[in-house]
């Protein structure tokens, strides 16, 4: 039987985790953290009798109240083996990302996480969520990677893609550890029902149009997120360490990608684009340059995912396609195989 | 006097010893647990108020309305809920044979341009996709394919009167590998023998033709190649075409081939040995191919190398009619092709996997082949 800790619970991804797990009978106590309050989709778990979930807030990107939660009674007394870090993913488009002590809040919280991970006793395994646009992207349409592929480590990448990567390195150096199991799942774009996107440098955050270059279309590899609780909760039971690429089956173009999701792509000359990254980095806007300029926008990739897929046992069991809701709107939908 | 202070690890231990006593952590820190989450009681009424059947979620809704209106499109793509899905890597994709298919009648203007024998043979192409999604992994539309074949076959039948043997030597199944002579300044030479391929087998084969990095970089080229099913050749997404038991077209020539002067033409430049590896790993036999005629298409007088490189282009030709009229001078002239297929070479039932580790026996396989192919040229 498994105890285990969720982070960032209250976010889209946490969220459909917990949901996952909660149901899953090899899992005695499950704690789950959020930034926020608990969200609605927990009700019918906190007001189950006896009690085997449980809900916290913490800011876990400061030193003290992540120190706080892993010495707490709860902690203590749920005895948590396993913790399952999911970084910060839901924040609002375009907001810049936080610095704690010079650092992005999501590197800081990958930090504090693994220090503690490492220090407390009780715990044996790590699973952290990390994304696939670490990878370094060449000229191509599509790259097909795996997970020994070069990671993007360009000085001038924009902060966002260089927090993740700080991550991923933050969790792959504790991989051939003996202290701790660890497992890190590199994600492509994640989709969720209704047109959500999360993870992705260019669509993420709320509907609307987008721009991109207008002689490439790059091919976007994508997962749902039930897909990725699927592969979180395989990992949980797994008891292999290592990096895992972990995709779905569907591979789209961007404009289709974009459009699916209520995101209108329009395609804008690449020396405009550049024009306007420019101007962005001119005027101290860094948060704008992932949507303006990255090779993100230009070449795409897939994911190999054959190792997940031998070692974890993980296999995508959901499709992603289009759907007609009751108003006869398109809307993107995950439905089982 | 003032009393020392204690030593610091003691502070620690101190804490630490405060932390583990039962119910005492509101001292030193704050349990985030303390503060316990609650379900909302107004949800909580207002689920008990409302009759069953508004309970229902959203995506139920969603999901009726979708059985309801049986397979739905979108951006003219049919996404059938009937089919499996089949894991991220596929090993043998069964495409049927062209009698096991039902008629194709035509839908779009181009269909009325196609006969009824390349309409079945481009559907049978759509079962390459996994679980009726619209686009493979690397970009490939059979849709596209179905757009632009009118123009390919005009090409094929009239502009270039391609004439082509040894088709039995094309295996009807598993992965295999075409090494083909490179010549001409546009890529025709993959493109007829793309076409030639996907008409003269049963059931019908797309040819993955491996084109170098630089033109995924190119634009529009590079969405072009990715819909008509041409993948840059990285090592890994040709390992992953191999795999996929997919017929993949390489010119080991590279660059080398499609710049060189019109005095060396049909003279095979040094070849590359990646394929020979990856035959070897991968299984596949080697089917060597000649095609005459695309040294033809272009031929170069000089090549402006050192300025090339200056504007970092792969080549900057001079032909008779190139820089002349501009960029209509790098339209080919209407030769006649002759595709050859020779008889498959089987490696790496000789060799194994194993073999792909020695780099000398890898470098005496490719210049066999190489040899191979230019005796198919030279018996022109």
């Amino acid at each position: 039987m498994r105890h285990l800790l969720v982070t960032h619970a209250d976010d889209p991804i946490g969220r459909r985790i917990v949901k996952q797990l909660y149901h899953d009978e090899r899992i005695e106590n499950l704690l789950a953290v959020g930034q926020g309050p608990a969200p609605r989709a927990f009700d019918s778990f906190l007001a189950e009798a006896p009690a085997r979930f449980s809900y916290a807030r913490a800011d876990l990107a400061k030193h003290r109240p992540v120190s706080d939660l892993f010495h707490s009674t709860r902690f203590r007394d749920a005895d948590i083996d396993t913790v399952i870090h999911v970084p910060k993913h839901g924040a609002p488009e375009h907001e810049p990302m936080p610095l704690v002590a010079g650092v992005p809040a999501r590197t800081s919280e990958a930090r504090l996480i693994l220090q503690h991970s490492l220090e407390a006793k009780s715990v044996q395994n790590l699973i952290a969520v990390g994304s696939a646009f670490v990878y370094r992207l060449l000229p191509g349409n599509s790259n097909r990677l795996i997970e020994n592929s070069e990671l993007n480590l360009d000085p001038e990448a924009d902060p966002e893609l260089r927090s993740w990567v700080d991550c991923d390195m933050i969790f792959h150096a504790e991989v051939h550890g003996e202290r701790l199991r660890t497992v890190l799942l590199r994600v492509p774009t994640v989709v969720a029902p209704g047109g959500y996107v999360y993870l992705n440098p260019i669509l993420s955050g709320a509907a609307g149009p987008r721009l991109r270059p207008l002689v490439f279309d790059p091919m976007c590899a994508v997962i749902s997120d039930k897909d990725v609780a699927k592969a979180v909760q395989a990992a949980v039971h797994a008891d292999r360490s290592g990096v895992y690429n972990v995709a779905g089956c569907e591979t789209l173009p961007l404009s289709i990608l974009a459009r699916w999701t209520q995101r209108p792509s329009i395609p804008i000359p690449t020396t405009v684009l550049r024009t306007l990254a420019a101007g962005a980095s001119f005027l101290r806007a860094h948060h704008l340059r992932p949507v303006l300029a990255g090779p993100h926008l230009r070449y795409g990739f897939t994911l190999d995912t054959e190792l997940a897929a031998r070692d974890l046992g993980f296999r995508p069991s959901y499709r992603i396609g289009l759907a007609r809701d009751g108003d006869g709107r398109a809307r993107l939908e995950a439905y089982p195989a | 006097m003032s009393e020392a202070k204690p030593p610091l690890f003691l502070d620690g231990v101190l804490k630490d010893a405060i932390r583990n006593l039962p119910g005492t952590t509101s001292l030193l820190s704050r349990d985030p647990f303390a503060e316990v989450a609650v379900p909302d009681p107004f949800h909580e009424r207002l689920e008990a108020l409302l009759p069953p059947v508004a309970r229902l979620r959203s995506s139920v809704a969603v999901r009726t309305s979708l059985e309801a209106s049986g397979p739905l499109r979108a951006g003219n793509t049919a996404l059938p809920r009937t089919k499996r899905p089949s894991p991220q890597r596929r090993r043998g994709v069964a495409v049927p044979r062209l009698s096991e298919l039902e008629h194709a009648p035509p839908e779009e203007l181009s269909d009325r341009l196609l006969g009824e024998a390349e309409r079945r043979r481009i559907t049978a192409l759509t079962h390459l996709l996994e679980g009726g999604s619209p686009y493979d992994r690397y970009g490939f539309s059979p849709s596209v394919i179905r757009r632009i074949m009118p123009l390919f076959l005009a090409l094929y039948r009239s502009y270039f009167r391609v004439r082509s043997s040894g088709h039995a030597h094309l295996p009807a199944e598993g992965p295999a590998i075409l090494v083909a002579n490179h010549g001409g300044l546009l890529p025709f030479d993959a493109a007829m023998t793309a076409v030639d391929v996907l008409l003269h087998t049963d059931p019908p084969r797309l040819l993955r033709c491996v084109v170098d990095r630089w033109a995924g970089a190119l634009p529009w080229i590079n969405i072009l190649f990715a819909r008509l099913g041409q993948v840059v050749g990285t090592r890994e997404n040709f390992n992953d075409l191999l795999a996929d038991e997919q017929i993949v077209m390489v010119f080991p020539e590279g660059i080398d081939g499609i710049r060189k002067p019109i005095t060396q033409r049909y003279r095979l430049q040094s070849f590359r040995t990646g394929f020979i590896e990856l035959a070897l790993r991968q299984r596949a036999p080697i089917v060597p191919v000649a095609i005459l005629g695309s040294d033809d298409q272009s031929p170069i007088l000089f090549d402006l190398k050192s300025l090339a490189r200056r504007l970092k282009l792969p080549t900057l030709p001079i032909t008779p009619t190139f820089p002349l009229l501009g960029p209509l001078g790098l339209l080919p002239y209407p030769v006649r092709y002759r595709i050859l297929y020779g008889e498959p070479l089987p490696f790496h039932e000789r060799f194994g996997p194993e073999g792909a580790e020695d780099p000398r026996l890898v470098r005496t396989l490719a210049n066999q082949v190489r040899r191979i192919v230019q005796g198919m040229l030279d018996r022109r």
